[in-house]
């Protein structure tokens, strides 16, 4: 599983980067966690505001800082 | 394992001040053009960011969550066809600010082209009606 993190390395996508790290960390799942600060990356999701987090490819929110629970709900699915 | 890949630092950041979202129809029409021109212009000024309105009608998953991020969405048209407003209130979207230029006066053609007066003028009907 590749989970990215989309953003400028501002609070949210630090706070966002942390929150991703301890979902994985604690469902133990096998996850590269890449921090992705390429606005041009970020567009080529559509993603158009930031902090994002895109799961395989798939962006699963844009612009807010998830909860830990929702992080585990997508890397569960 | 982290990885960190470092490069242009230009992303428009949700910690920054509220994400104010523009729409424009960016139709097929002189109104439609200047939707597009206006969206663009309010952006360089930095009252907004320009957002891709027919992302929201193909229903494209990295900008419908862009715009689930967004503070503010204001949705600029041309004409009293409203697309831009209808397309993101059909994908459950609020639209918080509505311009729409025929009711600033300008007068709808097939011109595509736009002359800088008329630009200028759009432009300073759109921000003293709209408090942008």
């Amino acid at each position: 599983m590749k989970i990215e993190i989309l953003g400028t390395g501002c609070a949210k996508c630090k706070k966002t980067k942390e929150i991703v790290e301890q979902a994985v960390a604690e469902l133990g799942v096998d996850a590269e966690v890449v921090k992705v600060e390429d606005i041009n990356a970020a567009m080529d999701y559509g993603v158009m505001i930031t902090p994002a987090v895109v799961i395989d490819g798939d962006v699963k929110i844009a612009g807010k800082v998830p909860s830990l629970d929702k992080v585990k709900e997508w890397i569960a699915k | 394992m982290a990885e960190d890949i470092k490069m242009a630092k230009t992303a428009k950041c949700a910690c920054e001040a509220a994400f104010v979202g523009l729409y424009a129809c960016s139709g097929g029409s002189n109104v439609g053009q200047m939707a597009n021109r206006i969206a663009v212009e309010l952006t360089k000024q930095g009252k907004g960011s320009m957002m891709c309105t027919v992302g929201i009608g193909g229903n494209v998953p990295g900008i419908m969550k862009s715009t689930e991020g967004t503070d503010e969405i204001i949705a600029i048209d041309g004409c009293p066809l409203i697309c831009a407003r209808r397309t993101l209130e059909l994908a459950g979207f609020t639209v918080n600010k509505h311009i729409v230029l025929t009711e600033l006066g300008m007068q709808k053609n097939k011109e595509l082209d736009l002359e800088g007066s008329e630009i200028k003028e759009m432009m300073t009907k759109v921000e003293s009606a709209f408090d942008i």
